[in-house]
């Protein structure tokens, strides 16, 4: 399996840049994830990262992107709560990019 | 990213239960499904090792412990200790021992990243004993045992709380307008009454949203009386790939009610290969009932209206290969509809060595193109399918289940093979003829 290095520790990831273990997840890995992909890390970030991990805790599903804008529609506010915003902090899809950076794994489809 | 150093064990656990009360868990499961025919399947093996030269795993790979027969190991232990007729005996006397949680936690990786239930051992196997449906029950077992992959387990949460491992269905009425929108072509939603009920594989809501216009296409053409329905839109089932039945009556059940509710006489499945085992040759026995609407796969849909002329395709005159699905030919019949469709589209079908039903698997089937941690070995058998698709030379390679070409299209990306699988669906579709 692939790894990435953050601060001289291996941390291993699917073969698409998700990282295996839940538990490994830190903010320092989060930023080398989120830069890898091009996202310069504010904290509307964070935010939309937080509240996917506790999500996560929550139902231990990795949201769909409709299901992702509606929960932060109703715990952020309308402003936050629609896919425009979410695409803007995440372009390639709040759903997988957020996720990805969140340490969480891919949210689910047909595979 | 840099290679590991070396490969690290990636046995996956749900649940908080202990060592001793999983093994126990996935025993009782085993024993449970014990019938005449389990009983007498595991009774009869001759070790005669053909299920063995039959399994894309094991030819890929030559590895002994891919011998299909063996990956019900810890199955015909339960059976000899719990259910034979020694039992007490060789319980007493230890003469089978009891799985060990390192044990089942191998036969994680034996049961779910390296088969795909496609059933080629079953078929050259001749004692008969059908290896696909035991791996199926013994999954039953490890999903008792919280011993699944990972991300099977996730696709297997999200499945029971949104009714699809894609979406909520309360979200099918938006993604279906996008769908609409993108490909201009209307998709009917949630009509009260219908004859045909109209189901989806996930990729075609995310991914593969062209073969959905594409059957939105050809049912509108025909005038169809049709809708896709939010109760019942997900023909994939997750519990049948992982061994959750409860999970998989659940998703079957949706699907044919909604039918029921709404008038349909035809419940038409996508190109998904698990969905047609799933919903066309498993779903009588979970409604507990003979079925009462008619379950077609898209192939035989594309197969009656070409053949009965109510729509007329426009001859490509190529060369083609067909990859056979094992759930849709080898385990569902189909081997004659998907050719006469080819033969309609005016393709000179060149056929693989191994081809119909004794096709090799694309090497995804039965979730494993879900779990991530098989895709290397997922790629040795690729080789197996490239290399018979290369030596046909045929201008066209087609298949008619989309976990398949998912499934060839990461295959290939991974070998720099510039071939792609066409969807049988979406030749007929874009070559319709006025």
């Amino acid at each position: 399996m692939p790894t990435i290095d953050v601060n001289g520790k291996p941390y291993e990831t699917d073969e698409e840049g998700y990282l295996v273990n839940l538990a490994d997840w830190n903010e320092d890995v989060a930023n080398f994830i989120a830069k890898a992909e091009n996202v310069e890390m504010s904290e509307n970030h964070w935010e939309v990262v937080n509240f996917l991990r506790k999500y996560y805790d929550e139902y231990q599903i990795a949201p769909a992107v409709r299901v992702l804008t509606k929960a932060i529609g109703k715990q952020l506010g309308a402003d936050k709560g629609n896919s425009q915003y979410l695409y803007e902090l995440f372009p390639y899809g709040p759903a997988k990019q957020a996720c990805k950076i969140a340490g969480l794994p891919k949210p689910t489809g047909c595979v | 990213m840099s290679a590991a150093s070396g490969p690290t064990p990636g046995f996956d656990r749900q649940g908080e239960l202990g060592d001793e009360a999983r093994v126990d868990a996935a025993m009782k499961s085993f024993v449970r499904e014990f019938g005449v025919t389990a009983a007498l399947h595991v009774e009869s093996c001759v070790r005669c090792g053909q299920c063995a030269e039959a399994c894309h795993f094991y030819r890929a790979t030559g590895d002994a412990k891919y011998t299909p027969i063996r990956k019900l190991e810890p199955f015909r232990r339960a059976y000899f200790r719990e259910a034979g007729p020694f039992a007490p005996i060789v319980r007493a006397l230890n003469l089978v021992r009891k799985p060990t949680i390192g044990e089942l936690e191998q036969w994680q990786e034996l049961l779910f990243d390296s088969c795909t239930m496609c059933g080629r051992c079953t078929l050259v196997c001749p004692m008969g004993i059908d290896i696909a449906e035991l791996v199926k029950e013994a999954r039953h077992g490890m999903f008792k045992a919280g011993l699944v992959p990972e991300r099977l387990a996730l696709m297997d949460r999200a499945a029971r709380q949104w009714g699809s491992t894609a979406t909520p269905g309360e979200d099918l009425p938006d993604i279906l307008a996008e769908v609409s929108a993108e490909h201009g072509v209307p998709i009917p939603c949630d009509l009260p009454s219908a004859d045909i009920l109209v189901t989806a594989a996930p990729a075609e809501l995310d991914a593969h949203t062209k073969s959905l216009a594409d059957a939105a296409r050809i049912l509108n053409r025909i005038g169809a009386r049709w809708t896709m329905h939010r109760e019942g839109f997900d023909a994939s089932n997750i519990g049948f790939n992982n061994g959750d039945l409860a999970l998989q009556e659940r998703l079957t059940r949706a699907l044919i009610d909604t039918a029921v509710k709404i008038g349909a006489k035809t419940l038409l499945l996508p190109e998904c290969g698990h969905a047609y085992g799933a919903a066309r040759w498993e779903a009588a026995r979970w409604y507990g009932d003979a079925l009462p609407v008619r379950i077609i796969h898209m192939t035989e849909f594309l197969d009656e209206l070409i053949s009965s002329g109510r729509i007329r395709v426009n001859r490509i005159g190529a060369t083609a290969t067909f990859h056979d699905p094992c759930q849709i030919v080898r385990r569902g019949g189909l081997e004659a509809a998907a050719r006469r469709v080819l033969a309609a589209l005016g393709f000179e079908l060149i056929e693989l060595q191994d081809h119909g039903l004794t096709g090799y698997c694309c090497g995804g089937g039965g979730g494993v193109v879900s779990n991530q941690r098989a895709a290397p070995l997922r790629y040795k058998v690729f080789d197996l399918k490239k290399g018979q698709v290369e030596a046909t030379g045929a201008e066209h390679f087609v298949t008619s289940c989309g976990q398949c070409r998912i499934t060839l299209e990461a295959g290939a990306r991974n070998a720099g093979w510039d071939k792609s699988p066409e969807s049988l669906l979406e030749l007929v579709a874009d070559n319709l003829a006025d």
